[in-house]
C-alpha cells in the first residue's frame, strides 16, 4: 500500500537509515539502467530526433536505459514499491513519500562532479532534502502558469482573481462558465495562496500547511470557484481541447498547454499573476535497492550537463537546474525561453509539497492531504 | 534381451487407463476441468472481492493519514458525510435516468430488428448496433465532447435551424443545465447512453425475438390492440431481456469513471471518487466502502429483478 | 339465415406461391366443419383468413353475411385455439382464460369468476393457479379451449388442436370436443390432416389439395363417394382405379374407388378377379393385404376372425357392385 502520508518521525527515522548506505565512489558502469519517468522527460530521439539525450550516454558509459513512464505521482510511488528500478524523476508530492516509505537512498553530492552548476535555490531544496542529506539530483522545475486567451486579455491577467472571483472580463461579458481549475486536491494550495495575498488576517505562510480556519477559508474561495467553473481539467489534452472548443478563456496550466496552444497558432499566453504560482520541481532520485548505482551516478551526472538541461527545457517547457544552460548556448534554450519558462519566477512559486498533519505550525495542526482530497470532492460536487 | 516367456501381458497403456478411469467415474474429469477455472476465479475474482470488503472494514488514522488496519464500521460513516452521500445518489440517479432511457430508445429498434428485419435489413441492424462497439471507447467519448461543445456540432446546429434558445433554456436548467452540453449533466447522460445503448438492445432484441408470434396473435385474437398487446405480453415476455440490458446499462454507468471526468461537469461519480481515493489520496478503506457500494446496489437491483420474475424464464 | 362463414372465390398468393387458390366455401352456423388436407394444403391459410391473420388477395370472406375484409383480428366475433396453444407463459391459468374479459375491461371478479366458470367447463376446476409450464398437453389444450371461449364468440377455430397429444387423449378430447360444441351451439372450424379426426368429428369436411378444395360434403360423402383419387387416395387410402382398370373389373370406362374393405377375398379359384398376395400388415382389428392383379397393386382389409392367407398365394377378388365407386373427375 502507498503511504502517502508521514510523520515526521517516520521521516526521520527512514533518513538515518538510508544514510548508511550512501555510496562514497563510483566504479565501473553494470551495463544497465532502469528509470521511471514523466512521459517526454527522457527522449532518445524517437519521438524527435533532435532531442536525444540517451543515445550518447549510452554510447559514453555503456549503461542500456530503458524507460517505464508513469503519468501521475501515484503511479511512480507505486512503481518504486514494486521495486526494480534504479532511478525515478519524482515530483515534490512524491519525493518525500519516497523517503520517508525507505524507497530511495541518499545520494553523495561530492560524487557528482556538477552538482556545482545545480542552482543554489535548489541545492537544499526541502522536497528532498532531509536534515541535511540530499535524496536525489534535482532534474527540471516549472510554474503553474495562468493561461489566457489573448483576444479576450490584450493585457495579462494582473491577478488569479480572474479565475476566483466572479468578474466582468475585457471583453465585457462574465468570466462564469469560462474559467477552468485543476481538478485535483493540491489546487486547494493555489486558492491558499491567493488568500495569503488578499487575506492576509488568515495569517497563511505556506499554502501547504493550513490550519482549520485557513483551510475552510480556502475551501470557501474554492465553493466560490465552483459557481464560475463548468469544467475542471485533469488531462492536459482535455484543457487544450477546451480552451479551442469549450470557450475558457482563463485557466491555471502548465507551460505544456500554452506551449502546444501557441504552437497550434491559437491565441494563448500565459503569465504568472501578482500573487505567484505554485509549482512543481523534479528530483532524480537512487532507489533504495538500486541493482546498478555506478550507472545510477553516471546518469545523475549526465543530466546535469548544460546541452541536456537546456534542450529539455525546450522540449517540456519547464526550466533548467543547471542556470548557466539558459545562456552558454549548448543546447536550443535561450534566456528568452529560460524567461518564458519561469526561470526568474522562481521565489513566486511555491512548489508542491504534500500536506501532512504535523507542520510547522506545529504536530497536528495542520489539514492533512487525505482531508483535502476528499473535501475536494465535495467542492467540485457543489458542497 | 528378455526372455519371451516371461513377458508379461501388455498392460493397458496410461491412457487407456485414464480413459476408463474417467468412464467410469464422470464426475472426476468434470472436477479436473473445472478444477483450474474455479481456482483462477476463486483466488483472482472471489479473493480480491474479499480483500476490497476487508479493506473497507479498515480506517484512515485522521492524524497521520496512515491506514489503521482494526475492524471498524467509521469508514462506512463517512459514505454518509454529504459530499459522499451525494457521489452516491449523483451516480445512482444517473444509472437509473441512463438505464431508463436506453431501455426507451433500444425497445422499438430491439422490436423492429426482432419482429419485422429480415435478411439484409437484419444484417443492417447488427452492425448498426455492434459498429459503435468496435471503435475505441476513449475515440467514441472524445469525438462526443468536441459534438457537444460550446462551439462544437450540436450548438453550430441548433444555431443554424434556430434553436439556438431552446439550447440555452435546455443548459439553463437548474443542477442538470450548464454552460455547454459537455460541461453538463445533460451531456454525461447523452453520452452514457450512446456508449451502453447496444448493452440494452441486444439483450432485448434476443428476448424479443423468443416470443412466439402464436402468443401475440392469440392477444390479438382475444381482441387485443397494439398497444395492449405490448403491454400484456410482449413486454412481460421481453422482460427478461430488459431486465438483462438494464443490469448491463446500470452497473455500467455505476461503474464508470472515464465518461463523467471528460463530459460533465467535474462532479465526481463513485468510480471517480473510488479512482482518486485510492490514487492520490491513499485513502484505501473509503475507496473500499465506495466500491462496495456499486455491488450492494446491484445485488439489490437483481433481487428487485428476481421478484419481478425476470429470471422465470432462465 | 346467412352462413356463419362463407368464401367467395377467395384467393390467398405469396408471390408465386398459390396457398390457397379460388376457394369457395359455406359454413353452416352451428355446425361442426373440418378442413383436412395434408401440410401446405392451403387449410391453415383458409383459417388465418377467417380470424384475420391473413387478408385474401381476392375474393371475399363472409362472417354473418358481413364482409370481414376491413376488420382486424381484435374486432372479429371469431377465436382461435392455436395449434402451439400459445398460452402466455407469465400468467397463471386462470388469467390466461380470463384474458379476453381483461381486454374488454371487464372487472376482476367478474371475469376471474367466468374464468373459473369455463375451467369447470373444460374440467379444469381448481387449475386456476398454475402457470402453463406446471400443466401437461391435454391440460393446456383445455386451458387453451376454455380461453377461446371466455368471449363467447360466434365462431371458433382451432387449427391442428389435438396435434400435439397421445393417441388416447386426443381420442378422448375428440369425444369431448364434439359433445362440447353440440352444448355450446356455435359453429366450430377446425383444421387437421388426420382423416380419422375429420370423418369422426365433423358434420361437413372440406379437403384441400394445393390450395384449392377438393370435395366438400358430410364425413360419409368423403369417404365413400370421393369425387376425385385425391380425396380417395387421402381419406381412407382407397385403391384408385384408372379407366382401364375399372374396364378390367367390370365398371365403365372411368376413374373409380375401391374400399379395401369392401374387397373380399376367395381362395380356391373363385373371384370376380385373380390376384396374388405380395404382402401382410397386421392392425390388431384387421390386416392389411397387398395384391398383385395383373400387374396393377390393391390393398384389401379382412377383419380380425377371418383366415388369412399367405404371401405367395392366390386368391380371387370379389365386391359388390355399389362399392366400385365411379368418380368424377380424375
Amino acid at each position: 500500500m502507498k503511504k502517502i502520508l508521514i510523520s515526521t518521525t517516520m521521516l526521520a527515522f527512514a533518513a538515518s537509515n538510508a544514510a548508511v548506505a550512501q555510496m562514497t565512489a563510483v566504479g565501473d558502469g553494470e551495463g544497465e539502467l532502469s528509470i521511471v519517468a514523466w512521459p517526454g522527460y527522457i527522449e532518445r530521439g524517437e519521438t524527435d530526433k533532435a532531442f536525444d539525450w540517451v543515445t550518447k550516454f549510452e554510447e559514453a558509459t555503456g549503461c542500456k536505459v530503458s524507460i517505464k513512464t508513469a503519468n501521475t505521482s501515484d503511479e511512480m510511488v507505486a512503481l518504486m514499491n514494486e521495486g526494480g528500478f534504479d532511478l525515478v524523476t519524482a515530483s515534490g508530492d512524491a519525493s518525500l513519500r519516497l523517503v520517508a516509505g525507505g524507497r530511495v537512498q541518499a545520494v553523495n553530492t561530492d560524487l557528482i562532479p556538477s552538482w556545482s552548476k545545480v542552482d543554489e535555490r535548489l541545492q537544499n531544496a526541502p522536497w528532498y532534502t532531509v536534515d541535511g542529506t540530499h535524496y536525489g539530483v534535482p532534474y527540471q522545475w516549472g510554474p503553474n502558469v495562468l493561461m489566457y486567451n489573448t483576444k479576450v486579455f490584450p493585457e495579462a491577467p494582473k491577478s488569479w482573481s480572474v479565475v476566483f472571483e466572479e468578474q466582468t472580463l475585457p471583453d465585457g461579458q462574465s468570466n462564469k462558465g469560462r474559467v477552468q481549475a485543476y481538478d485535483g486536491p493540491i489546487h486547494i494550495a493555489d486558492a491558499a495562496q491567493y488568500l495569503m495575498a488578499h487575506k492576509p488576517e488568515l495569517g497563511i505562510t505556506s499554502p501547504y500547511e493550513l490550519n482549520e480556519d485557513q483551510y475552510k477559508a480556502a475551501l470557501d474561495l474554492l465553493r466560490q470557484q465552483r459557481e464560475l467553473v463548468g469544467r475542471y481539467w485533469h488531462d492536459a489534452f482535455i484543457q487544450i481541447d477546451d480552451f479551442k472548443n469549450e470557450g475558457v478563456v482563463a485557466s491555471g496550466s502548465w507551460p505544456f498547454q500554452v506551449g502546444l496552444l501557441a504552437g497550434e497558432g491559437q491565441p494563448v499566453a500565459s503569465t504568472i499573476p501578482e500573487e505567484g504560482a505554485t509549482g512543481w520541481a523534479d528530483t532524480t532520485m537512487l532507489a533504495a535497492d538500486a541493482k546498478h548505482p555506478n550507472c545510477a551516478y553516471k546518469w545523475m551526472e549526465h543530466t546535469l550537463s548544460s546541452n541536456l538541461q537546456s534542450d529539455l527545457s525546450v522540449w517540456f517547457g519547464s526550466v533548467p537546474v543547471t542556470p548557466a544552460s539558459c545562456t552558454d548556448g549548448s543546447g536550443m534554450q535561450t534566456a528568452e525561453g529560460c524567461t518564458a519558462n519561469g526561470l526568474d519566477d522562481f521565489d513566486k512559486i511555491r512548489f508542491w509539497q504534500t500536506p501532512v498533519a504535523n507542520c510547522s505550525q506545529g504536530e497536528g495542526a495542520c489539514v492533512p492531504y487525505y482531508r483535502w482530497v476528499s473535501d475536494y470532492i465535495g467542492v467540485i460536487g457543489g458542497r | 534381451m528378455m526372455p519371451a516367456a516371461s513377458q508379461p501381458a501388455p498392460a493397458p497403456g496410461i491412457a487407456e487407463r485414464l480413459t476408463a478411469l474417467f468412464w467410469r467415474r464422470p464426475g472426476l474429469l468434470l472436477a479436473l476441468l473445472l478444477a483450474p477455472p474455479l481456482l483462477w476465479l476463486g483466488i483472482v475474482y472471489v479473493g480480491s472481492l474479499i480483500a476490497l470488503l476487508w479493506q473497507s472494514f479498515y480506517s484512515i488514522d485522521p492524524f497521520s493519514g496512515v491506514v489503521v488496519r482494526e475492524f471498524t464500521l467509521k469508514t462506512y460513516g463517512e459514505l454518509l458525510l454529504p459530499q459522499n452521500y451525494d457521489i452516491i445518489l449523483r451516480t445512482v440517479t444517473m444509472a437509473a435516468a441512463v438505464t431508463l432511457a436506453s431501455a426507451v430508445l433500444a425497445f422499438p429498434i430491439a422490436f423492429y430488428a426482432a419482429r419485422f428485419a429480415k435478411g439484409r435489413w437484419k444484417a443492417v441492424f447488427y452492425l448498426g448496433v455492434m459498429l459503435p462497439l468496435w471503435s475505441s471507447y476513449l475515440v467514441k467519448v472524445y469525438a462526443w465532447k468536441l459534438i457537444l461543445a460550446k462551439e462544437g456540432i450540436v450548438t453550430w446546429a441548433a444555431n443554424g435551424i434556430g434553436a439556438g434558445s431552446v439550447l440555452d433554456a435546455i443548459l439553463s436548467i437548474p443542477v442538470i443545465g450548464g454552460n455547454s452540453l459537455s460541461t453538463s449533466f445533460i451531456g454525461t447522460f447523452i453520452v452514457f447512453v450512446y456508449v451502453w445503448l447496444p448493452y440494452m438492445i441486444l439483450p432485448m432484441q434476443a428476448s424479443l425475438e423468443r416470443v412466439p408470434k402464436s402468443m401475440l396473435e392469440a392477444s390479438a385474437d382475444l381482441g387485443a390492440g397494439g398497444l395492449r398487446t405490448l403491454w400484456s405480453v410482449t413486454l412481460p415476455l421481453a422482460l427478461p431481456g430488459i431486465i438483462a440490458g438494464s443490469i448491463f446499462t446500470f452497473s455500467l454507468t455505476l461503474g464508470d469513471y472515464i465518461i463523467p471526468q471528460i463530459i460533465g461537469n467535474s462532479a465526481n461519480f463513485i468510480g471517480m471518487a473510488v479512482y482518486s481515493l485510492q490514487g492520490t489520496a491513499g485513502n484505501i478503506p473509503l475507496a473500499a466502502a465506495f466500491a462496495v457500494i456499486p455491488i450492494l446496489i446491484m445485488l439489490v437491483y437483481l433481487a428487485i429483478a428476481r421478484r419481478l420474475g425476470a429470471f422465470d424464464a432462465l | 339465415m346467412p352462413a356463419a362463414v362463407e368464401f367467395r372465390s377467395v384467393s390467398r398468393h405469396f408471390g408465386a406461391v398459390k396457398a390457397v387458390d379460388s376457394v369457395d366455401l359455406t359454413i353452416a352456423e352451428g355446425s361442426f366443419f373440418a378442413m383436412l388436407g395434408p401440410s401446405g394444403s392451403g387449410k391453415t391459410t383458409c383459417l388465418r383468413l377467417i380470424s384475420g391473420f391473413e387478408s385474401p388477395t381476392a375474393g371475399e370472406i363472409r362472417i354473418f353475411g358481413e364482409d370481414s375484409g376491413a376488420v382486424p383480428p381484435n374486432r372479429r366475433n371469431v377465436n382461435t385455439v392455436f395449434q402451439d396453444y400459445a398460452l402466455f407463459p407469465h400468467m397463471n391459468v386462470r388469467d390466461n382464460v380470463a384474458y379476453g374479459l381483461m381486454v374488454k375491461g371487464v372487472g376482476r371478479a367478474a371475469r376471474h369468476a367466468k374464468a373459473e366458470e369455463l375451467l369447470a367447463l373444460v374440467h379444469l376446476d381448481g387449475f386456476g393457479d398454475r402457470k402453463p409450464a406446471q400443466l401437461s398437453g391435454g391440460q393446456r389444450q383445455r386451458v387453451a379451449l376454455a380461453r377461446a371461449l371466455v368471449n363467447e364468440p360466434k365462431v371458433l377455430l382451432l387449427d391442428e388442436p389435438l396435434g400435439a397429444l397421445d393417441l388416447k387423449l386426443r381420442e378422448a378430447m375428440q369425444d369431448e370436443l364434439k359433445s362440447l360444441q353440440q352444448r355450446l351451439g356455435i359453429t366450430f372450424v377446425f383444421v387437421t390432416h388426420d382423416q380419422g379426426e375429420a370423418l369422426s368429428m365433423a358434420d361437413r369436411v372440406a379437403v384441400f389439395a394445393e390450395g384449392r378444395v377438393a370435395q366438400v360434403g358430410t364425413p360419409g360423402e368423403i369417404y365413400e363417394q370421393p369425387a376425385n383419387r385425391f380425396v380417395a387416395d387421402f381419406v381412407g387410402s382407397s385403391n384408385v382405379l384408372p379407366p382401364e382398370q375399372t374396364q378390367r373389373f367390370g365398371g365403365p370406362a372411368r376413374w373409380a374407388s375401391l374400399r379395401p374393405e369392401a374387397i373380399r377375398l376367395e381362395r380356391g379359384q373363385g373371384g370376380t378377379v385373380r390376384g396374388r398376395v405380395t404382402g401382410l400388415r397386421y392392425l390388431g382389428a384387421a390386416t392389411r393385404v397387398t395384391l398383385d392383379c395383373g400387374g396393377h397393386e390393391l390393398a384389401a382389409q379382412i377383419p380380425a376372425g377371418i383366415a388369412v392367407p399367405a404371401v405367395g398365394e392366390e386368391v380371387g377378388l370379389g365386391w359388390q357392385v355399389q362399392s366400385l365407386h365411379l368418380m368424377e373427375k380424375a
